[in-house]
């Protein structure tokens, strides 16, 4: 999978005139993703070799939402995650690269996906309790906050990341729930918001890690939602996007973060879904398939990925349903949810 | 990460083809070379060398930055036996001139992707190495450069959400007790106040640096030891600042939630974390009525301005909330919940709640 953006530009055919109707072009947008892989010719295709395994978790998440779940390989998809494992559990983005946790957690979201978690004990290099202990040793005794990985980076999105895979593989147990809820209200803010760390500014992608962090441990009760749903509403613009923090730009990718987010305090009307799925589809290319951040720039596999999850978290028709904690298919996380731990 | 704000390019002609396919065959190269040389743990000059040339072309490969890391910290661990005593490790001048010389290396690649967190990441880890294998005097020379350095690239770009964080990750460092000379930590929180200040009269939309005063400012009144009129002082101070700040732009979403931190005071709610935690009912219900009234009168004139509106409500309820009857007999909250519904439509679903809640 390339995360070379183009050769699409979102809005490509509108020459400056939106049409009111406008379709998801599902069938594009499906052959955009499967010809991500061909593109080795590409410099770019090299230069993004270190978001390779996210690229796996954004075009294959997309095509199941889109009702396209074949449309890649299974046994291809799991023999690359596969190659990506080191012997310590953890995943890096691509064979030869160093295991992160970003990496473990789509590994476990990827095959998760593909009905292939017990791949890990019949042929991974480790183990599935090793990809657990991968992840649970990142986490910090003191402060219950977890690193990304051995240099010890800090941030909410390693916490979520934790909590996200751990729960998937119903190895909770093996971290310290209690003091990540901990760490977590050490990064919220007046306005309802949470931050990469205690003391930093609210941001909508930090909002969403810590919020479905609390979803995934069942403490939703300590979230401000009114303030917070406040804070979120006032991300969409009125060309219905959203953007991230006030006064900044407006960001397909943000239709996930703050959609999400709102979804999960149940405040998900207090934005104009019509007017975000409107932003969206226009994003798209209507001729080579993809969504861009904005209309006019290149799209790519990241924003296709977040504006599908986007469209269908507002029950855009047609796709299947996604789940606002975990950002894969609802129908998935039930799957993976209820078997019973082994 | 991905393609943010890329605009399209023209199609590639053959010769560019060319050039690309010998692009891709020189970057594969190097990698390769650097990879080699790791796998056969020459952790040596030229592959750190080979380790610069990457990462100037591709600083989001992020293994190359811990493999550069890997070769320093072998370098460290194995000083070169003839120029220092292998007891007692390093000698702080080599350290000092590899950390100077790694941050030195770092800049451009800063000015050019200020928001690969990569570069932050490994700058950081730089940073606190110099802390563990330097002096006091020697690291906090290090730390008190970077200050100046976060200074100049927030004058540059002053939302930058690295900048902000790797400011106050550069300031608890410089006042964490294992910089300090007398081995007390010294606060900073007065000096970050008055950044805040000068940030803000550069620019009033900075959200970045209202957020930052909101942290810092119950700080500074705990170490300022101050009493109750003291803290009343500030807050009437704050509240000046804000208001004048209103008046020249209620448009902007920045100062209005900055607003609603003030208000927090005044609140039951939040008022324990505040500033002024300890205002009786009478003095908050006396405060919010006066903020009401001056909301009230920068709807002249900017009838069409949703944030007054919102900000009536939520004062009003408040007020309420504080046992009071309400203000004005003739305007209730039912109307400015109107007035939004028809000039923020975007948010109707948030005000048609309201308006279930409230009546």
């Amino acid at each position: 999978m390339s995360l070379v953006s183009g050769p699409g530009r979102g809005g490509a055919s509108a020459g400056g005139h939106v049409p009111d109707e406008l379709k998801l072009v599902v069938e594009k947008h499906v052959e955009y993703i499967q010809s991500l892989d061909t593109r080795q010719d590409e410099l770019e295709y090299w230069l993004t070799e270190h978001l390779r395994l996210n690229g796996v978790y954004w075009g294959l998440t997309a095509l199941h939402l889109l009702g396209h779940p074949d449309a890649l390989s299974r046994l291809a998809t799991i023999d690359f995650i596969l190659s990506c494992q080191h012997e310590n559990g953890g995943f890096g983005a691509a064979p030869g690269h160093d295991a992160h946790m970003l990496y473990t957690v789509s590994a476990v979201q990827i095959l998760g996906t593909v009905d292939a978690l017990e791949e890990l004990d019949r042929r991974g290099k480790a183990g599935t309790e090793k990809v657990g202990k991968y992840i649970a040793d990142l986490q910090n005794q003191e402060t219950g906050s977890f690193a990304g990985d051995q240099w010890g980076e800090t941030d909410t999105r390693f916490l979520y990341g934790a909590l996200n895979a751990l729960s998937l593989l119903h190895m909770l147990r093996l971290v310290n729930v209690s003091k990540a809820v901990t760490h977590i209200q050490a990064c919220a803010n007046f306005d309802g918001g949470y931050g990469v760390s205690p003391g930093a500014e609210s941001h909508a992608g930090q909002i969403f890690t810590c919020v479905a962090a609390l979803a995934i441990v069942g403490r939703l009760d300590l979230v401000d939602k009114d303030r917070l749903g406040g804070w979120l509403s006032e991300r969409q613009v009125p060309n219905g996007g959203l953007n991230g923090r006030p006064e900044k730009v407006e960001d397909v990718c943000y239709s996930w973060w703050v959609g999400s987010s709102l979804a999960m305090i149940d405040r998900l009307h207090w934005i104009n879904g019509d007017k975000l799925a409107q932003f969206i589809l226009r994003c798209q290319d209507p001729e080579k398939g993809g969504i861009a951040d904005r209309p006019g720039d290149m799209v790519d596999v990241f924003h296709t990925h977040f504006g599908i999850a986007g469209l269908s978290l507002i029950g855009f028709p047609g796709l299947i349903a996604v789940d606002p904690i975990y950002c894969m298919p609802r129908e998935v996380t039930k799957r993976l949810l209820s078997k019973l731990n082994t | 990460m991905a393609s943010h704000g890329v605009p399209r390019v023209q199609p590639a002609t053959d010769r560019d083809q060319k050039k690309e396919q010998q692009k891709i065959k020189d970057y594969k190269g190097l990698v390769d070379s650097v990879n080699d040389g790791i796998r056969g743990y020459q952790c040596t000059t030229k592959t750190l060398e080979l380790t610069s040339k990457l990462l100037k072309w591709n600083p989001e490969y992020y293994t190359i930055w811990n493999h550069r890391r890997l070769i320093l910290k072998h370098q460290f661990e194995h000083p070169d036996p003839q120029v220092t005593n292998a007891v007692a490790g390093p000698d702080h001048e080599t350290v000092m001139n590899t950390i100077s010389d790694e941050l030195a290396f770092l800049i451009p690649l800063l000015r050019k992707f200020p928001k690969c967190y990569w570069i932050w990441n490994y700058r950081l880890w730089l940073l606190k190495d110099s802390t563990r294998l330097l002096s006091v005097l020697e690291a906090r020379k290090f730390w008190q450069q970077e200050l100046a350095l976060v200074g100049k690239m927030l004058s540059l770009d002053s939302r930058n959400f690295h900048g902000w964080g790797y400011r106050r990750t550069v300031v608890s460092a410089l006042e964490s007790i294992a910089l300090q000379a007398e081995g007390s930590a010294t606060s900073m929180t007065e000096i970050e106040f008055e950044y805040t200040t000068r940030m803000i009269n550069l620019n009033l939309s900075n959200f970045s640096a209202w957020h930052n005063r909101s942290k810092l400012i119950p700080i500074l009144l705990d170490e300022r030891g101050a009493d109750h009129l003291a803290r009343r002082n500030f807050l009437d101070e704050e509240l000046e600042l804000i208001e004048r700040a209103l008046w020249a732009g209620s448009e902007d979403q920045s100062l209005w939630f900055y607003h609603q931190y003030l208000m927090c005071t005044f609140d039951r709610k939040y008022a324990a974390e505040s500033m002024a935690p300890d205002l009786t009912t009478t003095e908050r219900s006396t405060y919010v009525r006066e903020q009401i009234l001056k909301v009230r009168d920068m709807l002249d004139g900017a009838e069409d301005c949703k944030w007054i509106y919102q900000s009536l409500i939520s004062l009003s309820i408040l007020y309420r909330d504080l046992g009071n009857e309400s203000i004005e007999k003739e305007v209730a909250i039912e109307d400015y919940i109107a007035e939004l519904i028809k000039l923020d439509p975007l948010r109707a679903g948030r005000w048609n709640d309201l308006k279930s809640q409230t009546t």
